[in-house]
């Protein structure tokens, strides 16, 4: 492996090892309480549902003075309330004093006095501080223009004594001693016009010289010069180029801002505009940005819908115009339906509206949540229709559901899409100046100064972003449901199809206009579903018709680099909204981002976030065309399905009708056939999207701005077309910038070519070898890839196969090839990189070796090894005339077994592990549909039986992970200790165990090496039913409070740790990688670079994970624990339900009396603990039989355990070994037997035991040492 | 029933196909000859007294203090505990005498004994399936030769075999076959097997089957009453025993089923299953309820009272109350012949929402569906072929299904793709996390 010469990098890794092995600043919040409680501490942490509805309805309704009277109100009873601290933030105040001063501007004149005064008086607490909130530039900005307005001079003069509003010497001084720039308020978002601007620096220099004011009046002539300087304007050279959106006619009606057409902009000498983008500069001392692209974006997030509304008017437009008006042939174009449906829905939702805003008009009574009115007026009804029907069409075939979608997504997504809508109008009216990342500089990512100087950047940034936002508030889930189903309600009553069909008998056509759209149910697993689906004919056009026209940006990729993470909602997109992490309806989880955002917690996330988001790319031409081509012939290849469905139907047998038997066969096959044939149709759509995305973005660099799901794995997030999608997205996919081959790169690039066609099993130089006898098939391949042999398509990944093969051939037919400028990315991948983690963990020598830790020649190759030992079972079951064994004989391949040993140390179950191999034994096609379940089950058992023991290592660590996560997750924090035992006495009927289960609220939350808190949200979500004018829906809502589910806190925990893990050392070596220039991509666990790169990022890849295993992680983590849950307290009851008294009492030679009565007395709140003298290690060995599977039992699905007792019973009986099945059912036994013997006495309820002491050690660590990972040729490959 | 195959399959190859009466030198017969039991037939002409086996002749059952370790020790698995069997001998014998004398006024003697096996002068053949440990097999055999000459017992749980077994040598009338009665592959080897070589087929307008009748047990699981379902399902295409002719049918289920497939359109138990019932056949109690009531009295497994509160809903579990109902194929069918998908088809569809009226509902019938609403209330037809359409859904009757789905089978739009069962199909496009 060759190394950059040079210090840098040593000192590099040092500070990286030294980051690593710092205490890393945990970020503590309180455990949400159980429902129906409260405390101060809690509402400062965790907002509810009412008040997110109130300040939702106070947006609405201040929203163009929709209701300002009553947005008052409601934010009076708020600023009583204890919540206020939290949820009132000085933006919000700045929106209600502007709106105020509209009202007493021109809506409202008669009560003019009285707006006046009410603003003045918020103004004025604020000021002397009774308020929350602390004054900013804005709210001076705002201050003065009410000031410029109504001073006694002016054209509406009033007496500043008669409303209390303060004079622009007060003003000013207020302004000073908070020490706020005065240039921020010339600049501030709420001053609207040059003209304004002007006035106030005036009325500015004027009181600071009456004040003798130096260094403000100097500031004032500083900030007039920037304004009057000449600054290209940013938007007079858009280019007609738009991508996706051309061919671009703007149209100056449609409400752009930033007209530059506009006469008035120019004339006058001060710019305002201009003022605002030197400001930000300045502020943020950044690299401005090439303006086209800049503008190309803004407008490329800006008029998204107003663009597809002029498409959609275009074509229906053309169409018309070629004779195609008459009804039925029209209505074969989606983009005409469209069009249809949308001038009928907005004319629709016109009188809707109207009409809703009426009648709640009459409405005298206040109750705040249950008006409509102000959200639909917050966005026109022509985007609203819009909004709706693009959604509408997008989720076609998400959530599983096959030319539909559940209604509860649907609405959820429509509403959400509103409010996203009303949130970006907001953000482009206030034009915010784009900061843009900064190159890493100076000290580098881990160093002290070095993240000290990352953390003030993001805060400064973030400040100036802040202070220049308008405010907005969140929506709830039922809110969105509420916009969301009135807007679908609409559309489904307007839209429509014109069908037709061919009577059979008579040959006839008929036609019959039928509904676009229509809402039925589903029931699944005894679930009603609601679900919305598409009228077969729009579904049928969705996979042949373009698409483009249904995307919105926040689906694509962007045109330059995604603005940088600033805050946990701040950052991707420049004008749509994204969260850096995506929550799985958890507000635990969003508060502790913020939260650890806020502490600074978060800088290297950001900054890896970042560095992912900043690699460019392009769309590869070449593989383009060759798509294209194939996708046009609607024929099928390489995971590109046909335009019909080519698998043949199968044939209804002769007795079906009297013969059940032989009508379930068919039955099962018709439906496999089905489900064949639904899923071919979204896989067309899928590859429709793709190929849509690829054409708009030909000969463009773009970015992938990225996100996080909660364990800190990073996803790309445009959703269609990314690096981390499959074959056929990869292969199109580019580096945008090209580095010369060289020797080095040149043999990685045929490496890579091998590895793509599946050949990655043998050592590096027999993969180059491989890729030299192949030449004369990849050239072919490269030169007519349609039309030669079609060697690519047999590779395991075909279209990344055909652009490597053509690649190579560009390269070795350049004059020089070790100078050819390559743009591939080369990838190296973790050979099964969740099993390397356990085995560094675990010191585990043999789990190393197996997953190429160690110093070999060869690469090990763990998924043939199972495939290998499955097969030889599978052999002697063969011998034996065991039917299945003889079914699957010589079928068992790496591939069938890979993904089952891949999630084992994932802890797939063994329901798991048979959906898994029973989808590979369908895809090979050579074992009978109705028979694949059967055999799935029988293969899965033998899979995990082979795995067995081959991970010990592993196991160990899952075991101890699991026992932590179980233990914390039946924990109590110590201030619920006293509820907790109070709680059994009020609930006599229920058992012990029961009655304090609402109690249980504790969440396994962790930190991971670079500082993100990580927080698991199972929880017992209780689902709330919604009527709506379309459906009743279930939602859940993230901010009500539920018990934790602590059977999937404890399952999911060791999976979710070494995720956390893989993608800590992923951002280490993002981070790394951008330290030492590299360009860098991923996709979890696999790393891509340039050809000439891979040795050095190999080096950087390897440098990292060292550095990460060094700093002992479980030790760590188990410190973490006894930190974070210090003082949480496990009932004994809930111990006691296994079998771990008696366990322990065995152990410790006493009786598990004496064992209960030393650890907890009864009716203490402060209970004793369980004696020292308990070792943990039996602990752990006693909790691993208590807590093992107890309650997966209980909420096992039944067919499992239907099926496993019986079959387990006559296959082990007969080769006499005890296999997982067997040992589950002794363990039942006996834990049936304990149950008998120790029942719960009286008031264990009411004694616990300190979790802290309950914790086992950790797991001893093997002999293995991380440092050989340098010398491991195969670790990344 | 799918998961029997693979029994089905391994049994092919031992056993021999036909009743080839080989007593064969290299495997043991597991079935014998069927036509040495007709030849025994000739004795159940006898006056009844005189073939009645006294049930103490039998091979005895276990004391009931023993029955939970004999036929459901801990472990056993959740199918077999759901299994609910006769244990009262008294009630065994009552069920009994009402299960076989019920058919008799609907028996077009006259005719019907006339051929087939009648014509021989053997009476009838009885399939019993899930008898469980056998206390209702043994009552059945304490009846006297002339109400049936042949019973074919299908068990294939080994603890229950152990005492199902023996009274094949006692009762030369018992056959066991040990294989479950919930698997179609059962019944085809019946037939293979010839079993049922010598049953008559009868017109299906000729009354009710002379001398085939099916008699079973229904496991108290979710297969319950899938199985009461399927069975049903059977008669509109005559296929499994209705190839024969209308065979009656008696089954002992649980209270739960009994309330769903008999329930009328103004009761709130009407569901589909109350549909199909309505349409296929005539339903009704053999004895009344309280017969059977409590279920301790009369029934095995005893319902465990320890141990945590069961989540299973009420009709699930043991100790729910059981019935005996007895079921004849309706002679008018109001499914046509294969126009049983369709009816699945509108019945899950509308009854998704039940409580709503059938205007409201229609609409999720299929995209477009609305357009049913004129053929099914067009004035111009006689009020006979109309609807109303504020009827909610469950409470429309024989009549009103009928039209609808005939209506529906008119639609040139109706979807033809009525088999999948639901196209929900979770993973087809999966989230991000393994």
């Amino acid at each position: 492996m060759s190394k950059p010469a040079g210090q840098s990098d040593a000192t590099g890794s040092e500070d990286m090892q030294s980051f690593l092995n710092r205490s890393t600043s945990f970020t503590l919040l309180p455990t949400p309480l159980p429902p129906d409680h409260n405390s101060h501490l809690h509402d400062l942490y965790f907002i509810d549902s009412v008040t997110q509805d109130s300040l939702a309805v106070i947006d609405a309704c201040l929203h163009n003075c929709y209701d300002v009277s009553r947005a008052k109100q409601i934010f009076e009873t708020l600023r009583k309330s204890p919540k206020a601290e939290v949820v009132l933030d000085i933006r919000l105040y700045n929106s209600l004093l502007e709106s105020f001063i509209a009202m007493a501007t021109s809506k409202d004149i008669d009560n003019r006095l009285i707006w006046l005064e009410d603003a003045c008086t918020l103004f004025n607490s604020m000021e002397t501080g009774m308020e929350v909130a602390v004054p900013n530039a804005t709210t001076y900005a705002i201050m003065f223009s009410t000031w410029l307005s109504f001073n006694p001079k002016s054209s509406q003069p009033i007496l500043p004594s008669d409303i209390g509003m303060r004079e622009p010497p007060a003003l000013l001084r207020g302004l000073v001693d908070r020490q706020i720039p005065v240039s921020h308020i010339v600049a501030s978002r709420s001053i609207s016009s040059d003209k304004e601007a002007a006035d106030i620096i005036k009325l500015l220099s004027k009181t600071a010289v009456d004040m003798n004011l130096v260094s403000v009046v100097d500031e004032l002539g500083r900030t007039q010069a920037l304004g009057n300087s000449l600054f290209p304007d940013p938007l007079r050279d858009v280019p007609e180029a738009m991508p996706v959106l051309r061919p671009k006619e703007y149209d100056p009606t449609l409400g752009e801002p930033f007209d530059p057409n506009d006469p008035d902009q120019q004339e006058i000498p001060f710019n305002l505009e201009v003022l605002r983008k030197q400001l930000g500069q300045l502020a943020l001392a950044r690299r401005v940005l090439p303006d086209d692209v800049a503008s190309r974006q803004k407008l490329l997030e800006d008029s998204v819908y107003e663009e597809a509304a002029e498409r959609l008017k275009h074509q229906a437009e053309v169409f018309d115009k070629l004779g195609l008006g008459d009804g039925s042939l029209r209505g074969s174009h989606l983009q005409s339906w469209m069009w249809e449906w949308h001038q009928k829905l907005q004319k629709r939702l016109k009188i809707e509206i109207a009409d809703v805003v009426k009648k709640e008009e009459a409405i005298v009574d206040s109750k705040a949540n249950s008006r409509l009115g102000p959200f639909l007026s917050l966005v026109s009804p022509d985007k609203l229709s819009l909004i709706t029907i693009l959604e509408l069409m997008r989720l076609q075939g998400s959530g599983g559901v096959s030319e539909g979608m559940k209604t509860a997504r649907a609405l959820l997504t429509i509403g959400r899409a509103i409010e996203l809508e009303h949130k970006s109008e907001i953000c482009r009216r206030n034009n915010i100046t784009i900061p843009t990342s900064n190159p890493q500089t100076g000290p580098g990512y881990f160093t002290k100064s070095g993240y000290r100087d990352l953390h003030a950047r993001r805060v400064a940034a973030r400040k100036f972003m802040e202070d220049s936002e308008e405010w907005a508030a969140t929506w709830t889930q039922i809110l969105r449901v509420k916009v969301g189903s009135f807007l679908v309600d609409a559309l489904m009553d307007v839209a429509t199809v014109v069908r037709s069909t061919t009577i059979k008998q008579t040959g006839e056509i008929v036609y019959e206009e039928q509904p676009a759209f229509f809402h039925s149910y589903e029931y699944l697993r005894g679930h009603k579903l609601g679900v919305v689906r598409l009228n077969p004919e729009v579904a049928e056009r969705m996979s042949r018709d373009g698409l483009r026209e249904t995307l919105h940006p926040r689906q694509l990729p962007m045109l330059v680099k995604p603005k940088p993470w600033l805050s946990y909602d701040q950052g991707g997109y420049f004008y749509s909204q994204s969260s850096a992490m995506r929550f799985k309806e958890s507000q635990e989880q969003q508060s502790y981002l913020k939260h650890a955002s806020d502490q600074g917690n978060l800088e290297l996330v950001y900054a890896g976030l970042d560095v992912l988001g900043s690699t460019p790319w392009q769309v590869n031409q070449k593989v383009f065309d060759v798509v294209l081509k194939v996708w046009n012939s609607g024929e099928r290849m390489c995971k590109i399905p046909p335009a019909v469905y080519d698998a043949p139907e199968p044939e209804k047998p002769e007795n079906y009708e009297a013969d059940p038997k032989a009508r379930m066969v068919y039955l099962a096959r018709q439906k496999a056939w089905s489900q064949g044939k639904a899923n071919n149709h979204s896989g067309r759509c899928s590859v429709n999207y793709k190929v849509e995305i690829a054409r708009a973005f030909l000969g463009d660099q773009i970015y992938l701005p990225h996100n996080m799901d909660f364990r800190g794995r990073a996803y790309p997030i445009p959703p269609h077309l990314n690096h981390i999608g499959d074959d056929l997205s990869r292969g199109l996919l580019l580096f945008a910038e090209a580095k010369p081959l060289g020797a080095s790169g040149l043999r990685w690039l045929k490496i890579h070519l091998a590895n793509l066609c599946g050949f990655d099993k043998g050592s590096f130089d027999e993969r180059a070898q491989f890729v030299d006898d192949h030449l004369a098939d990849i050239y072919d391949s490269a030169e007519r890839p349609l039309e030669g042999n079609r060697w690519w398509q047999k590779a395991e990944d075909p279209w990344q196969c055909l652009a490597a093969c053509m690649e190579l051939r560009s390269a070795l037919e350049s004059p020089d090839p070790l100078a050819f400028e390559s743009n591939f990315p080369v990838h190296q991948d973790g050979t099964c990189n969740g099993l390397q983690h356990y085995a560094a963990l675990g010191g585990d020598s043999q789990g190393a070796q197996q997953v190429n830790l160690g110093a070999t020649d060869r690469p090990s190759d763990v998924y043939s090894y199972v495939a290998a030992m499955v097969q030889e079972r599978i052999k002697s079951d063969a011998a034996k005339q065991v039917r299945f064994a003889m079914m699957l004989e010589g079928k068992i391949t790496r591939k069938v077994v890979k993904q089952t040993v891949m999630t084992t140390v994932y802890g797939v179950t063994f329901v798991g592990a048979r959906d898994q191999i029973e989808k590979q034994l369908k895809e090979r096609k050579d074992i009978p549909e109705e028979e694949c379940w059967l055999v799935a089950s029988y293969l899965a058992k033998k899979v995990m039986e082979c795995i067995g023991n081959l991970f010990s290592g592993a196991q160990e660590i899952q075991t101890w992970l699991n026992i932590c996560a179980r233990l914390i997750s039946k924990s109590i924090p110590p201030a619920r200790i006293p509820a907790a035992v109070s709680a059994p006495q009020k609930k006599r009927k229920t058992s012990a165990t029961d009655s304090t289960k609402d109690e249980q609220m504790t969440s396994v939350i962790w930190t991971t090496p670079l500082g993100l808190p990580i927080v698991q949200p199972y929880r017992r979500a209780k689902k709330k039913q919604v009527a709506t004018s379309i459906q009743t829906v279930y939602i859940s809502d993230p901010n009500a409070p539920a018990t934790v589910n602590s059977v999937k806190q404890a399952s999911a925990f060791p999976p979710n740790f070494i995720h956390s893990l893989d993608a800590t050392h992923m951002m280490l070596t993002a981070l790394e990688c951008q330290t030492q220039g590299l360009t860098f991509a991923s996709v979890h666990d696999s790393y891509w670079t340039h050809a000439c790169s891979v040795d050095q990022m190999s080096g950087i890849i390897r440098d990292t994970f060292i550095a990460l295993h060094s700093s002992n992680i479980l030790g760590k983590l188990h410190d973490e624990f006894v930190e974070r849950y210090k003082g949480y307290r496990v009932p004994i009851a809930w111990l006691k339900s296994g079998t771990l008294v008696k366990q322990l009492a065995a152990r410790e030679h006493t009786t598990s009396d004496e064992i209960l009565n030393s650890a907890a007395q009864r009716d203490s709140v402060e209970p004793k603990e369980v004696g020292p003298h308990t070792s943990t290690e039996d602990l752990l060995e006693a909790l691993d039989l208590a807590l093992g599977s107890e309650e997966d039992l209980e909420e096992d699905e039944p067919q499992e355990r239907e099926v496993t007792p019986t079959e387990a019973k006559t296959e082990t009986e007969g080769s006499g070994d005890t296999g997982p099945a067997v040992s589950k059912r002794k363990k039942r036994r006996t834990r049936e037997e304990m149950k008998a013997s120790y029942p719960l006495g009286l008031g264990d309820e009411l004694k616990f035991v300190e979790l802290t002491k309950l914790l086992p050690t950790v797991p001893k660590k093997g002999n293995f040492e991380v440092n050989t990972v340098k010398k491991s040729l195969y670790f990344f490959s | 029933m799918l998961c029997e195959a693979r029994v089905w399959r391994s049994l092919l190859k031992r056993a021999p196909r036909s009743a080839s009466n080989q007593t064969s030198t290299s495997s043991k017969p597991i079935f014998r000859n069927p036509h040495k039991a007709s030849i025994s037939c000739s004795y159940s002409t006898l006056p009844s007294n005189s073939g009645e086996t006294p049930l103490s002749a039998l091979h005895p059952l276990p004391e009931e203090s023993e029955w939970k370790r004999v036929f459901s020790p801990p472990a056993s698995p959740l199918i077999l505990r759901e299994r609910i069997s006769i244990r009262n001998p008294k009630t065994a014998r009552a069920l009994a005498e009402g299960f076989t004398n019920w058919t008799k006024p609907f028996l077009k003697a006259d005719e019907a004994m006339g051929r087939g096996r009648a014509a021989k002068g053997a009476p009838k053949i009885l399939i019993e399936a899930f008898p469980g440990p056998g206390a209702l097999t043994r009552a059945l055999l304490t009846l006297p030769r002339d109400t049936f000459d042949r019973l074919l017992v299908l068990e294939n749980h080994p603890a229950y075999l152990d005492y199902l077994k023996p009274l094949e040598q006692i009762d030369d009338r018992v056959k066991v076959i040990p294989y479950s009665g919930y698997s179609w592959d059962t019944y085809s080897m019946l037939e293979e097997q010839g079993w049922l070589d010598d049953v008559p087929k009868i017109p299906w307008d000729d009354g009710v089957h002379p001398s085939l009748h099916f008699i079973s047990h229904v496991p108290l699981s979710v297969v319950g009453e899938q199985l009461m379902n399927q069975f049903l399902r059977c008669i509109p295409d005559k296929a499994w025993l209705f190839k024969y002719g209308r065979v009656p049918l008696n089954l002992i289920t649980g209270e739960w089923v009994w309330k769903r497939s008999s329930a009328g359109p103004m009761e709130s138990a009407r569901c589909k299953l109350s549909v199909i019932a309505d349409a296929t056949a005539e339903l009704s109690l053999t004895l009344p309820q309280e017969r059977l009531l409590p279920y301790v009295e009369h029934f095995h497994p005893l319902v465990h009272t320890a141990g945590k509160p069961s989540k299973k809903p009420v009709g699930r579990k043991v100790g729910h109350p059981m019935v005996g109902v007895s079921i004849l194929p309706h002679e008018d069918q109001a499914i046509g012949v294969a126009m049983l998908e369709k009816w699945d088809y509108c019945l899950r569809r509308l009854f998704v929402l039940k409580g709503q009226s059938l205007k409201v509902a229609i609409g999720s019938l299929a995209p477009g569906a609305q357009s049913l609403l004129k053929p099914l209330t067009d004035p111009s037809l006689p009020p006979e072929q109309r609807l109303d359409m504020n009827k909610q859904i469950r409470r429309l009757d024989i009549r009103d299904w009928a039209l609808i789905i005939r209506a529906f089978n008119n639609w040139p739009f109706a979807p033809e793709d009525l088999l999948i069962h639901d196209t929900y199909n979770p993973g087809s496009r999966g989230g991000m996390h393994e």
